[in-house]
């Protein structure tokens, strides 16, 4: 049986990924199982999505804590213990990571040597699930490209022509791009419930209230979440043309992430501003504009 | 009112007392909301909170506020409000608390409760005139969980739950709550902070149960660029879909006259829930609905 996750966030095409991925399988004749893991579902926010392949009728259920694959189209989050990508990649298992870093330099950060492979999104595209639908069909070595795209036309049905044109392009290029390491992901073996050990780390022993619900005894500890990370494009303000009026693009930031100087002046914090860029569309004098976080130079 | 001390965008707070950092979405029309009303308001509250989006804002080990917060099931926020304006004002009586360090008791939660699950313990609340401000962040649907439908959800509006456009009507939770003759309540929205920090306000300077009722335009549940959530907000404003108004002393105000007011569509187009109204074919018979929906409540206001 073939288990393989996939990692992103929120906005970045999981769960139709894991969909896409799901019936690119069951169009090669396999049985299958997808899924999403439903948590809070808001952009940015960690989701995972996870998909089983089988010969036969798949009994195992739950999350897959032993996969054969993990896909990652958020590089961001393998450094995030909650976001949970690494989990079950102790012992085997392979880790696909959209990221322009070389895979020598994740396996040595990761201390998986010879298990991570990378893609740098091709020119023009956001880190998105169908791209990891492309390799993680093409890494698995049994979905033909037929089935492949045929499975994302099924999938983005209703979904404007140029949208489903753009989605296959993506995941035919990441396709032919891993074509090298075709089949190298290796089947796990078919669980039985028998022989089915719980998993360990999904147990949640009662625990006295004041431990399972613990009290915040601070205030402002959420300074200490970079929510920055999120942000693919940055607001930059032109403070030639700012006129000081301080109230716009501090008072409508939903996060009040721009703060004002005694003299008007605003100052956005890249450590939290998510990138929504509110204050571009609102600044009177047009003085803030949006550059991509890839050619931001650090404040 | 004329003693306000916000009569211009400038008086608003140039602090921001909420904290960054928070996990809500980016461009979220009810923290924006949140932001402006807590720079008000500030640390000196006790926020109880019911499960939705919002409850989000502090999970351990952070939170993004100055004062406390806690956490009640969905039909519980009226009811955890309760308990702490009683053990307050015990601590008040026993002199254990000094008057001037008495905290604002504010309840917070989303449609899906305000004008749902926990309608029947806010009705019980304000009738017992619990002295407590309600403020709800109204995305129209179930947010927190992917957008399902809510009662808050306005007509032809695509939900999770209602793929061809929600059949029903957005409940009017001002009108119900006017109907208890509570202290206080008002519409708001974020993206007019002075109407809003005006009807705070008023709102702090009475006792009882008071209601702020903020709509909260949302990119994720409604589908528009986060960039967009003012205009899209000051648009319900313009289009009359979001009537601003307040209740005291037993008259409902309204405190923007949208003049001239735009047409629904020019609202309903900024986003992805009501493409279905427009594409592949003008569903003309609907427009004319919610066109007149809106109509017929500006026609009532005199």
């Amino acid at each position: 049986m073939y288990r393989i996750r996939l990692h992103g966030r929120g906005g970045q095409g999981i769960k139709t990924a894991g969909r896409m991925l799901g019936s690119a399988f069951f169009l090669s004749g396999w049985e299958v199982q997808d899924a999403t893991v439903y948590g809070a579902e808001r952009r940015g926010a960690p989701v995972y999505a996870y998909v089983r392949a089988d010969h036969g009728p798949i009994h195992e259920r739950g999350v897959i804590r032993d996969p054969d694959l993990v896909a990652v189209v958020d590089e961001s989050l393998v450094g995030i213990p909650s976001a949970g990508v690494l989990q079950g990649l102790a012992g085997r298992g392979l880790l696909f990571i959209l990221s322009t870093t070389p895979a020598a330099l994740w396996q040595q950060r990761l201390n998986l040597p010879d298990r991570v492979l990378t893609l740098a999104p091709p020119a023009g595209a956001p880190p998105i699930g169908t791209l990891c639908v492309g390799a993680a069909a093409r890494l698995t070595g049994v979905i033909d490209e037929a089935a492949l795209v045929a499975a994302i036309r099924q999938e983005l049905a209703g979904m404007p022509a140029a949208v489903v044109e753009r989605n296959l392009d993506w995941a035919r290029r990441a396709y032919a791009e891993l074509a090298p390491h075709a089949g190298r992901v290796v089947e796990g073996g078919s669980g039985t419930a028998v022989g089915y050990a719980a998993p360990d780390w999904v147990d949640l022993p009662l625990e006295p209230a004041e431990t399972a619900a613990p009290a915040i005894h601070a205030a402002l500890t959420s300074l200490r979440v970079p929510t920055g990370l999120w942000r693919t494009l940055r607001p930059v303000i032109d403070y030639d043309r700012c006129n000081r009026c301080w109230w716009v693009c501090s008072e409508y930031c939903p996060d009040g992430a721009i703060t004002v100087a005694a003299d008007g002046t605003p100052r956005i914090d890249y450590e939290h501003c998510k990138g929504c860029l509110i204050c571009v569309a609102q600044c009177p004098p047009h003085a803030i504009s949006a550059i991509p976080e890839t050619e931001a130079t650090n404040p | 009112m004329n003693e306000t001390a916000f009569k211009r965008l400038k008086d608003l707070p140039s602090q921001r007392l909420l904290g960054t950092g928070t996990p809500l979405c980016a461009g979220c029309g009810g923290l924006e909301a949140l932001h402006q009303i807590y720079d008000i308001l500030g640390g000196r509250s006790v926020f109880v909170n019911a499960a939705g989006c919002m409850t989000l804002l502090a999970v351990y080990p952070f939170t993004p506020f100055r004062g406390a917060w806690l956490y009640t099931a969905m039909a519980g926020a009226p009811a955890g409000a309760q308990g702490v304006r009683d053990a307050l004002d015990l601590l008040l009586a026993k002199g254990r608390l000094p008057p001037a360090e008495d905290l604002t008791v504010v309840a917070l939660t989303g449609d899906g409760v305000a004008y749902g699950m926990g309608l029947s313990a806010t009705s019980s609340a304000i009738e017992r005139g619990l002295d407590f401000l309600y403020i709800v962040y109204d995305n129209e649907g179930y947010g927190n969980t992917g957008q399902q439908y809510s009662e808050a959800t306005p007509l032809g509006a695509k939900t999770a739950t209602s793929l061809r456009g929600f059949a029903g009507r957005k409940k009017d939770l001002f009108a119900i709550w006017t109907a208890h003759r509570p202290a206080y309540a008002a519409t708001v929205i974020g993206a007019e902070p002075l109407d809003l920090a005006r009807k705070l306000e008023k709102a702090l300077s009475l006792k009882g149960p008071r209601l702020l009722l903020a709509l909260a335009p949302c990119p994720t549940g409604w589908d528009f660029d986060p960039k967009d959530t003012v205009e899209v907000g000051r648009l319900a404003v313009r289009t009359g879909v979001w009537p601003l108004k307040e209740y005291v002393d037993g008259k409902v105000t309204h405190t923007r006259l949208p003049h001239p007011r735009l047409p629904v569509e020019d609202y309903l187009r900024t986003q992805g829930r009501f493409r279905h109204l427009f594409e592949p074919v003008r569903d003309e018979a609907l427009l004319a609905r919610i066109q007149a929906q809106v109509d017929d409540y500006w026609a009532g206001v005199t």
